[in-house]
């Protein structure tokens, strides 16, 4: 496992800020922070910060940026806590620029002109999210304020897009278009996901217990789940679609199950498939993982081996049982993304769409829930095993 | 020998079924009788198997070099205030969905071979980044010292003792990174690359399943033996640095 070391000493300037500010202002001045287009297909005119949200607007980021980098470069004790609050607060009213720019570019006449986020605008925020990772990490926050943070800036962002003066937002239009789309896209995306670490939980628990009871199934069954893994999903979803029509057209039955070579059930039966690996990987080192003498421990105070599975060893084991929930929810959550393309639905779906349009909105609107979504497990399952674990936490 | 006969019948089977696909027309013509055409034509499959590697091996050798040279600078003295962020961005990456990172790529860079090439590297070094700084962190301290002892430059010390002991997990990171990309790449084909996904796509659009199963089958073959490759490669890197651990 990697170590990271804080810098110990609170004092020493720090270079990573200033790197990273320096490339944001760089960046923020050479492209265009956003661009105005006529209707949905049409590629608009882009225009640069200063052109953009004027001279206000750009001194303000200007500003911000220059202060973050001084800030680094001081040795004042309170310098993490403030760029902590400036870049936070920065993040969160990042979306007031695109508001200013559609304010002041987005002829009234023409009700399908919309703007759209440019180069410019992603780049602050990608290299603002790393300074807020940076300082975070300079900090050692606890749990609790990375969640407030979180909370705060996300809560913003939605407050902001669902105002009046991001309705032209490209982006918004493409989901004001298709609410209820979005609605379903977002279940379809996760049941299918979940529904596919659920079931391959359970199997990869009662695979872990075969395995362990005898060593004979070991090699088969891992051989066999790390095959699965190394299949591209493109070839595993077209692999499915053969056998899956053969039966539903051979049993109608279950063509009224919606059972066919296409949609929910092979994406299902693939998703499962590819989560078997990180499953039955971390369950099984888990479990045999779990110190003999502490076994002993259990037997001497008279434990029978059903007490010491379910009451010792099991909730040792949780902890990295929960980290191969948590790299398989990921996964599948991917997955989830390219089963659209054999009908299964999902925001794969708007991705898809979009592509086959040209509608790079609508290809954002299918992109950026599922890498949200893929975070947002992240950040859960670690939480849920951190919580788990018997002794603090050690990196 | 021995250790390269899996590769190598792959590899074989895998350019066969390239060249000979027509020949089992029959076979593709029973599991598709309403369809006229059942043998994928529009490109042959050698020309798009060829255009899948090319993506997958050069997209490879940038992300190769571009991780290894990134994990060295982060954990040199110079570099080491900038190794926290750096392995945070290596680890909060890769919960980004391949497809999803496909996807951005095309607003930035449009439609085409580019945006797939970029993205794959930027995606596909996340994983060699990850694992060069724990190769070059889990090298023993004392190592170190002791080449340091010998006399070694600092130079010296990486490419003599470190880089050859963290090899092994650098290997282990790029074959996870072009499993990934050999994936990620056929997917690629909805953005216009022209590789072993056209046919699958093609046969979805279509309902023409002999298409489907016939870019599926070549894909799994390409994956299988890169990863048996991979395989025999990791192989001879134990058997050569750590004569004991090759049992």
């Amino acid at each position: 496992m990697l170590v990271t070391k804080p810098a110990s000493n609170v004092m020493v300037p720090n270079r990573v800020i200033p790197a990273l500010g320096v490339l944001a202002l760089v960046l923020v001045w050479l492209l265009d922070l956003g661009a105005i287009q006529p209707n949905r297909i049409v590629p608009g005119t882009g225009h640069g910060l200063l052109s953009a949200v004027g001279w206000l607007g750009a001194g303000m980021v200007t500003l911000t940026l220059a202060a973050s980098i001084l800030l680094s470069l001081f040795p004042l004790r309170l310098r993490y806590p403030l760029l902590l609050g400036l870049v936070g607060f920065s993040l969160a009213a990042l979306p007031l620029l695109l508001d200013v720019f559609a304010g002041r570019h987005l002829p009234e006449a023409s009700p399908y002109a919309r703007s759209t986020i440019g180069a410019g605008f992603w780049s602050l925020l990608f290299l603002l999210s790393l300074m807020l990772i940076e300082i975070v990490g300079r900090l050692r926050a606890g749990r609790g304020l990375q969640l407030v943070l979180l909370v705060v800036i996300v809560g913003s962002w939605l407050m902001l897009l669902r105002g009046e003066g991001l309705a032209s937002l490209s982006l918004v239009r493409e989901f004001n278009a298709r609410p209820d789309e979005f609605e379903q896209a977002l279940w379809t995306h996760l049941a299918l996901a979940f529904g596919a670490v659920t079931f391959s939980a359970g199997l990869a628990f009662v695979l872990a217990l075969k395995m362990i009871r005898s060593p004979a199934w070991q090699r088969p069954v891992l051989g066999a789940v790390s095959f699965l893994q190394t299949i591209p999903s493109l070839a595993v979803f077209g692999l499915l679609i053969a056998p899956l029509g053969a039966l539903s057209s051979a049993f109608p039955a279950l063509q009224s199950l919606g059972i066919r070579g296409i949609g929910w059930a092979p994406a299902l039966l693939a998703l499962i498939a590819y989560s078997l690996l990180p499953m039955v990987r971390n369950t099984f080192v888990a479990i045999t993982e779990v110190p003999e003498n502490l076994a002993d421990a259990g037997r001497g105070m008279g434990m029978t081996e059903r007490q010491l599975f379910f009451k010792l060893k099991l909730p040792l084991a949780l902890p990295v049982i929960i980290e191969g929930v948590r790299i398989t929810t990921i996964q599948a959550i991917g997955l989830t993304a390219v089963a659209a393309l054999i009908g299964a639905g999902g925001f794969g779906a708007f991705i898809f769409q979009g592509l086959g349009q040209a509608a790079m909105d609508l290809v954002l609107l299918g992109a950026l829930p599922t890498i949200a979504l893929a975070l947002l497990a992240d950040a859960l399952f670690t939480m849920v095993g951190d919580s788990l674990k018997p002794t603090p936490a050690t990196t | 020998m021995r250790i390269w006969l899996p590769p190598v019948l792959l590899a074989a089977l895998l350019y066969g079924l390239s060249v000979g696909m027509p020949v089992l027309e029959p076979l593709f013509q029973w599991l598709q009788p309403d369809k006229q055409t059942v043998i994928y034509d529009r490109e042959s499959f050698l020309f798009l198997l060829q255009n899948h590697l090319l993506l997958v091996v050069v997209s490879a050798a940038v992300g190769t070099f571009m991780a290894v040279t990134g994990g060295i600078f982060a954990t040199r003295p110079s570099g080491r205030d900038f190794l926290p962020l750096v392995s945070q961005v290596a680890s909060i990456g890769q919960t980004f969905p391949p497809v999803a990172v496909l996807a951005l790529a095309v607003p930035v860079l449009g439609f085409g071979e580019a945006p797939i090439l970029i993205a794959l590297i930027l995606y596909g070094l996340l994983p060699i980044l990850r694992n060069t700084l724990a190769g070059l962190e889990g090298v023993d301290p004392t190592v170190r010292e002791a080449a340091r002892g010998m006399g070694m430059s600092p130079g010296q010390i990486l490419f003599r003792a470190e880089l050859p002991l963290a090899g092994r997990v650098i290997l282990a990171g790029i074959r996870t990174s072009v499993t990934i990309n050999i994936a990620t790449a056929a997917i690629g084909s909805t953005i216009g690359a022209r590789n072993l996904g056209d046919p699958v796509i093609a046969g979805l659009v279509n309902g023409n399943t002999a298409y489907v199963l016939q870019g599926a089958i070549l894909i799994g073959l390409l994956a299988l033996t890169t990863d048996s490759l991979f395989e025999a490669l990791e192989r001879i890197w134990d058997r050569r640095f750590s004569p004991q651990a090759a049992v």
